[in-house]
């Protein structure tokens, strides 16, 4: 690389796509999308047990019941109370730490502040719906018949598995990458469009109603993190052809 | 047009430099950087990024701070807010000088 004045006559869009080139660098430097996946589906995975253990429900007297028919249940996700938002901000700290360690380590800064924030106060929100419902449901009966379309859809974005899928959305903007954005819509989608085969309806036990749900969600996280590691490999593989310096 | 208003006339000695337009960009988008990956990234020796550097702080351009890592010395160059704005001005003005270069020669077809 030169370290002359630039010359009178040189061209300006390639001073400026050199300078693109290298925030580019930086940017792609900067990441680590596949740890923050990695710790997502492991807390998804992770809370399968404690979520099948620690939820309430009661049901009407087991009574045989006509074909088609579902059982009346209650229940109540307890460890959306106890467990949920410690441990999302457990991961959410995880996920800074192993960002600015490795940042450091490439002797650069990290840019996961943002991420980090809007997940803690989105967790924040989960804890007070969690509160405000239960606070709700115990001066008042529980509503008859199916819920409206958009409660669940609310429900849905505030439970775990949604604020994941909200906060990635910030991780995507403040790395300006498009892959993870790309990855995080159809996550989203898949989230909060519950995927259901029938589970729901014909499955003795209604905690089974969820489960197959949460094991999708870290199913597609793991897939999700996997694949932006293998991309990363491979794209540090090939950088010395096709990234060359600023000359 | 007079030649005050050429936006070649409003480029800063200092930042319209190849080096130090690649530090400053890299230190805006890592907001800070380590002596090293500068290095290695555009591609200098220790002793010329270390003139680059001197120019971009006396200018009050960059921040330096060193320090250690176990026994390890590290230099980390951080933009001040005059750098942030050196370099916002420096884009700003390569880009109307690309608007103009483009202007002119449609308008030379």
């Amino acid at each position: 690389m030169t370290s002359n004045s630039l010359p009178a006559d040189a061209d300006p869009r390639q001073l400026l796509a050199d300078t693109r080139g290298l925030a580019r660098q930086v940017r792609h430097d900067q990441r680590l999308t596949w740890v923050a996946l990695l710790v997502l589906a492991g807390l998804t995975l992770v809370a399968i047990p404690i979520d099948w253990f620690t939820m309430k429900v009661d049901c009407l007297p087991p009574i045989s019941l006509p074909k088609g028919q579902m059982m009346e249940c209650t229940f109540d996700r307890r460890a959306y109370l106890w467990f949920w938002p410690p441990a999302l901000l457990l991961a959410y700290a995880a996920i800074a730490y192993f960002y600015l360690r490795a940042a450091r380590a490439r002797g650069i800064g990290a840019r996961v502040r943002p991420y980090v924030v809007t997940g803690a106060v989105l967790t924040g929100l989960f804890l007070a719906a969690g509160i405000a419902i239960r606070v709700y449901l115990a001066t008042h009966d529980a509503p008859e018949g199916p819920l409206p379309g958009w409660f669940l859809l609310l429900d849905r974005t505030l439970a775990p598995w949604g604020i994941m899928g909200l906060a990635l959305l910030v991780l995507a903007r403040i790395e300006r990458n498009v892959a993870l954005l790309a990855f995080t819509v159809g996550y989203l989608i898949v989230a909060l469009v519950p995927v259901n085969f029938g589970w729901a309806y014909h499955s003795p036990d209604p905690r089974l109603e969820f489960l197959p749900q949460q094991v999708i969600n870290g199913i597609v996280l793991l897939l999700g993190s996997i694949g932006f590691f293998l991309a990363g490999r491979r794209r540090a593989a090939s950088a010395p052809l096709d990234e060359q310096p600023v000359r | 047009m007079t030649d005050s208003a050429h936006p070649v006339n409003g480029l800063d000695d200092v930042v319209h430099q190849r080096v130090r337009l690649g530090i400053l960009t890299i230190a805006h988008e890592a907001r800070k950087v380590e002596f090293g990956y500068l290095r290695d990234h555009l591609e200098l020796t220790a002793g010329n990024l270390s003139k680059h550097v001197d120019v971009l702080e006396t200018a009050g351009l960059v921040e330096v701070e060193k320090g250690y890592e176990g026994r390890r010395g590290r230099t980390w160059i951080s933009l001040t807010d005059s750098g942030r704005a050196a370099l916002t001005a420096e884009i700003g003005r390569l880009k109307q000088l690309i608007a103009r270069v483009e202007t002119n020669g449609a308008g030379g077809g």
